[in-house]
């Protein structure tokens, strides 16, 4: 399979800040892929290096194309959705699609017009006059009826209900993705999410700190309630995270046969949102 | 240009006069209604006859002469609009890729597959060629209405007709000059176009003191490194005078537009937008 992205040595510095500092990624065609990381960790600053939103330094390749150099032509294959808040207030709902059919080769009305028909958007309201959730639901029409290969939301469902949330994955897989697409997704939602990802990253302070399949993860990664009397024996196998759990110890560890732990206790694969945790105190501690 | 770019590029026109309604047909909509009020109020200070010989006098001033000949006279009712077309001219160039990124809503217009280029030319066009025909389309239908009025003035008081005509004739060829003479003025004046563009790019707060301030200290740092006063004297020369904003004759548009001066500005103005498309990139 090969890479929609593909990314060597990125840096982007803010002052003595370095947002991005030397990061190496590669995202495969077809993936949807999570980017996680905490407040700060440089995912904002990515998925804009991506687009061609944010100038970097390093080689960038998204697309079969450099985003620095012809971001307008990218953007006939890349669709992106940030938080809420970017689309412009003062449009009505049908300036928007009169807008993005007019610059848009590959925009279908119809089908925007379709699937708008299925909310409560009224055309002739102004975006500033609509939900939170309303705003995601009319920015996730007008991308469903564009023919991308990629698409980048940036924390898409940020500040909205659940019901709204759930319904936004559930339209993005049964009517955008359609397993040639690809989809990247900033978060810090990991729980909403994990079950969609078919690839994921990890950042944190501008490094990439995890960059696998999911399907991998499981190979690698394993999550061990350990029982009390294994405890040493667990501690010399060198876990990468430890925390207390119902009263025992959990372990996680990185690459250790699971063959070899099977001993210790209870094995599981460990969810996201643990690993992330496990791979950012692992940083922490060195 | 193919015909997509000429729709995308129709499609950037269109959100231009959307965002900016205020300023594209509500401002001209504010003078006109203002100007009827006035001449409604002081029509009412005026006896019907004396009104009625007035016109017969106006309509007289035609013997002997065509409307184009009138029109300059015509034009200078207009002036309310042309100076609120530049002080809104003013306010839209400092503003417009200023506010899209205040608002954040730059990622969205940057998501479409839309040059800076593209957008930063349909912001210039859109002020200098789109702009003007709003205004010009209120100013005739202010004397539409002016116009019935005058008719009807006329009719009740036995006023020659013809002359009315010959007016009405007049102010349509003073709407084609002063649509000419915003372009050319535009023209003339794309120096500060892209100056007032390049801070609207550049600056993350307060574009238009970023814009004065900067001149100001150019010209002060000029005048203290060299002893010189060229960039104030020349910006000077060309804002002071108002007759080269007005544009009287069409036989002078010609050589208003190809000039050294002209097209000097041109190439100042062209440098200054080119830096607004590159600060474009930048969304921060």
């Amino acid at each position: 399979m090969s890479n929609i992205v593909e990314a060597k040595s990125l840096t982007k510095n803010y002052g003595s800040f370095a947002a991005l500092d030397g990061v190496d990624l590669t995202i495969p065609k077809g993936a949807i892929s999570g980017l996680i990381g905490p407040n700060g960790a440089g995912k904002t600053t990515t998925l804009k290096a991506l687009i061609g939103l944010c100038d970097v330094d390093g080689e960038l390749s998204v697309a079969g194309r450099d985003p620095r150099i012809a971001r307008h032509k990218l953007m006939e294959d890349v669709c992106f959705i940030a938080d809420v808040g970017i689309l412009p207030k003062w449009l009505k709902v049908s300036h928007v699609i009169d807008y993005v059919e007019g610059v848009h080769p590959r925009f279908d009305r119809k089908k925007a017009e379709k699937f708008l028909s299925t909310t409560d958007i009224p055309a002739n309201k102004r975006i500033k006059d609509l939900s939170k959730g309303m705003v995601t639901q009319l920015h996730l029409a007008l991308v469903m009826a564009i023919e991308v290969q990629l698409l980048v939301l940036d924390e898409p469902t940020l500040g909205l209900d659940i019901i709204y949330r759930k319904e936004f994955y559930d339209r993005l897989l049964n009517d955008f993705y359609d397993g040639n697409r690809t989809i990247i997704i900033s978060t810090h939602q990991v729980e909403e999410i994990e079950t969609l990802l078919s690839h994921l990253v990890f950042i944190n302070k501008g490094k990439i700190v995890l960059d696998s399949s999911m399907s991998d993860l499981s190979d690698i990664y394993t999550e061990v309630l350990v029982d009390a009397d294994k405890v040493a024996q667990a501690d010399a196998l060198q876990p990468i995270y430890v925390r207390k759990l119902l009263g025992k110890k959990s372990y996680t560890f990185e690459s250790v046969p699971r063959e070899q732990l099977k001993i210790l206790g209870e094995l599981h694969t460990p969810s996201v949102a643990d690993l992330f945790v496990a791979k950012l105190k692992e940083e922490k501690h060195g | 240009m193919d015909k997509f770019a000429s729709l995308q590029f129709y499609a950037l026109l269109k959100r231009e006069v959307l965002e900016h309604r205020n300023i594209f047909i509500g401002a001209p909509v504010v003078v006109a209604l203002l100007l009827f009020v006035a001449a409604t109020w002081v029509a009412t200070q005026i006896s019907q006859s004396d009104l009625a010989e007035g016109l017969r006098f106006v309509s007289a001033l035609f013997d002997g002469l065509s409307p184009f000949d009138m029109a300059p006279f015509i034009m200078l009712l207009a002036i309310p609009f042309y100076l609120t077309l530049y002080v809104c001219s003013v306010i839209y160039l400092i503003n417009t890729l200023y506010q899209d990124r205040k608002e954040m809503s730059v990622l969205f217009w940057q998501s479409m597959p839309v040059s800076n280029l593209q957008t930063v030319l349909s912001k210039i066009v859109a002020i200098v060629l789109v702009a003007p025909i709003f205004y010009v389309l209120v100013i005739f239908v202010m004397y539409l209405i002016a116009m019935v009025w005058l008719t009807i003035l006329g009719i009740s008081n036995d006023v020659d007709l013809v002359g009315i005509g010959y007016l009405f004739l007049a102010a349509i060829a003073s709407l084609v000059l002063i649509y000419i003479s915003t372009v050319v003025t535009g023209l003339w004046l794309l120096p500060s176009v892209g100056w007032l563009l390049l801070f609207s790019a550049f600056a993350k707060k307060t574009p238009l003191l970023w814009a004065g301030g900067v001149f100001i200290l150019v010209g002060f740092l000029e005048d203290l490194i060299f002893g010189t006063q060229f960039l104030a004297n020349w910006v000077a020369s060309r804002t002071s005078n108002p007759d080269q904003y007005l544009i009287f004759e069409f036989q002078s548009v010609f050589e208003r537009v190809f000039n050294y001066d002209t097209l000097f500005g041109i190439i100042v103005g062209s440098i200054l937008i080119a830096g607004a498309v590159f600060m474009r990139r930048f969304t921060d």
